[in-house]
């Protein structure tokens, strides 16, 4: 099952920890975003593997985007 | 309530029989069904889980699908209501398809009748849902109304089926889409805790059931100082961490999440501390940066309501940046909802300690049970900021002319100067002591202790109010 992780939030993508095709555990840093000037982890909710990494370092998301899919 | 069936061997494994399933809920050979076994759809017993008494009721899922008519729906307000009458809790395990349609409009007015004996019951005894089937229509407000809802794999909760929505909206949608574990644990904050079988939503029920019916006494000598909480947080003040793992440490043991996934950046948590019964609300800022929100503010309200009402003392876990701003959140409410968890605290009178961790700015400050909110005791570790913003947010406000007026090749030292002038002025913990928001400011080695010594200090006392589901 894929799991679509979206911005919970408007903010800056500060790092892009995880790329597609990463093995990935529940829990792991996929990406950090950058809002309410702290930095917030984005973490993978299940076990799978990265689809797709949906953003690039310094674009701005806005609540609801699209960051990451785990399959 | 005075007689007592011994319960017989129930004589099929069905786990759909209300017997399986009260058997399944109580200790081994402590039930007692307290009315014989009839066609009310209905049943309900008396029993002890891990040695504290309790009384459960059950819908009939062998029996019509569990529908209730009026002789089921007065059997379970005679059970609420020997609850009341004992002083212990009462847990309903729910697999009803709603009123019985034969019976009409008397079906619809014993439902109602359950409802008003939840509602006299709110506050006095605890009340715990369990729901392994389908709860609908009416039966779908029963659970609602209790304190905390209890939903396995298997469980559904909605007004109309999918069948009356596809025909009055189009949409289409099954079951489980409409009212099982995802949206109900996730979205819409009816269910508190949800499980992966019938099996684990029983154990659930029992684990609330003796945190809730019984508190213990809270003893600050079982407790030793040398623990470091705050090594469970990064170094670093802008990193987010998962709270999650710091509540576990301050409890004796591992604590029952309420409403995990639904509002996630406040986790509140029902546990003992120092052998006692306590909730703990605490920011996460792993999601939203721990800023309240409309949802957060109104699942931390609910649960401080539910606690003082129940006497069940409270520890609050403050790092939070402040509200969330958005267009979103002022339509969603976030003054309405986050009036909620002002008024619970300030109206609440169980002790409740305050512990700022890393930062309280603004009105976050203010609802996470301040000083003026009538907190029995605000405790800050060294390095936390208590302040109306972030220092570097404020000299931008303050000093922009300032700021603006000088060279550019100047600006970032004026800046920082400004920045370290504001934290002596008005970050710190210094001047929050000075004023007295702040009681003291304690080493995190020593924090499980003071807070118990300040719950303990505390005259016990329980809100006179019942707990609307906020």
């Amino acid at each position: 099952m894929a799991d679509e992780i979206r911005a919970e939030m408007v903010a800056n993508v500060w790092k892009v920890v995880a790329a597609a095709g990463d093995s990935v555990s529940e829990g792991d840093t996929l990406v950090i975003l950058e809002s309410m000037k702290m930095e917030i982890p984005v973490v993978a909710e299940s076990d799978g593997v990265v689809r797709q990494l949906a953003v690039n370092e310094g674009d701005v998301v806005q609540e609801g985007d699209l960051i990451a899919v785990v399959e | 309530m005075t007689t007592t069936h011994v319960a017989a061997e129930p004589s099929t494994a069905d786990f759909r029989d209300p017997e399986v399933r009260l058997r399944a809920l109580f200790d081994g050979g402590s039930l007692r069904l307290l009315i014989p076994r009839d066609d009310s759809g209905v049943l309900y017993a008396r029993g002890e889980i891990d040695g504290t008494p309790a009384i459960a009721y059950a819908t009939d899922a062998t029996r019509m699908g569990g529908a209730m008519g009026i002789e089921g729906c007065r059997h379970i307000v005679d059970a609420v209501d020997a609850a009341v009458r004992e002083r212990v809790p009462v847990i309903g395990v729910w697999h009803s398809g709603g009123a019985r349609l034969p019976e009409g409009v008397v079906a619809l007015d014993g439902v109602g009748q359950v409802f008003a004996a939840m509602v006299r019951a709110s506050g006095r005894v605890p009340q715990i849902s369990v729901v392994l089937g389908p709860a609908a229509g009416g039966a779908a407000y029963g659970p609602a109304l209790t304190d905390l809802v209890i939903m396995s794999d298997g469980g559904r909760i909605f007004v109309t089926g999918p069948e009356v929505v596809r025909s009055v909206t189009g949409e289409q949608v099954d079951m489980e889409r409409l009212g099982g574990p995802e949206p109900h644990g996730r979205r819409s904050g009816v269910v508190h805790i949800t499980t992966k079988d019938d099996a684990a939503a029983l154990a659930e029920a029992r684990k609330l059931t003796f945190l809730l019916g019984y508190q213990g006494r809270i003893s600050p000598a079982d407790v030793a100082d040398g623990l470091d909480l705050a090594a469970l947080m990064p170094a670093e003040t802008n990193r987010a961490y998962d709270v999650k793992p710091v509540v576990k440490a301050l409890l004796d043991e591992p604590g029952v999440e309420l409403h995990a996934k639904w509002a996630p950046n406040v986790v509140t948590t029902l546990g003992r501390f120092a052998g006692r019964t306590v909730g703990v609300i605490a920011n996460n800022p792993l999601r939203l940066g721990g800023c309240l929100d409309a949802a957060s503010a109104e699942k931390a309200a609910r649960f401080v309501r539910m606690c003082d009402s129940l006497g069940v003392p409270l520890v609050v876990l403050v790092d939070v940046p402040g509200y969330l701003p958005g267009v979103g959140q002022e339509w969603e409410g976030v003054v309405r909802r986050g009036a909620k968890l002002l008024h619970a605290f300030a109206e609440a009178v169980v002790p409740r300690v305050t512990l700022v961790t890393r930062k309280a700015y603004g009105g976050a400050y203010i609802a996470m049970n301040s000083r003026s909110l009538g907190a029995t005791a605000v405790y800050a570790w060294p390095t936390a900021e208590v302040a109306v913003m972030g220092a570097s947010a404020a000299v931008n406000i303050l000093h922009r002319k300032k700021i603006a007026a000088t060279r550019p090749e100047d600006r970032e030292a004026l800046r920082a100067q400004l920045v370290e002038d504001q934290i002596r002025v008005a970050g710190g913990v210094n001047r929050a002591l000075e004023i007295g928001v702040i009681d003291d400011v304690i080493k995190p080695t020593e924090t499980r202790r003071r807070i118990a010594e300040a719950l303990a200090a505390a005259p016990a006392a329980r809100g006179a109010h019942g707990n609307i589901p906020l």
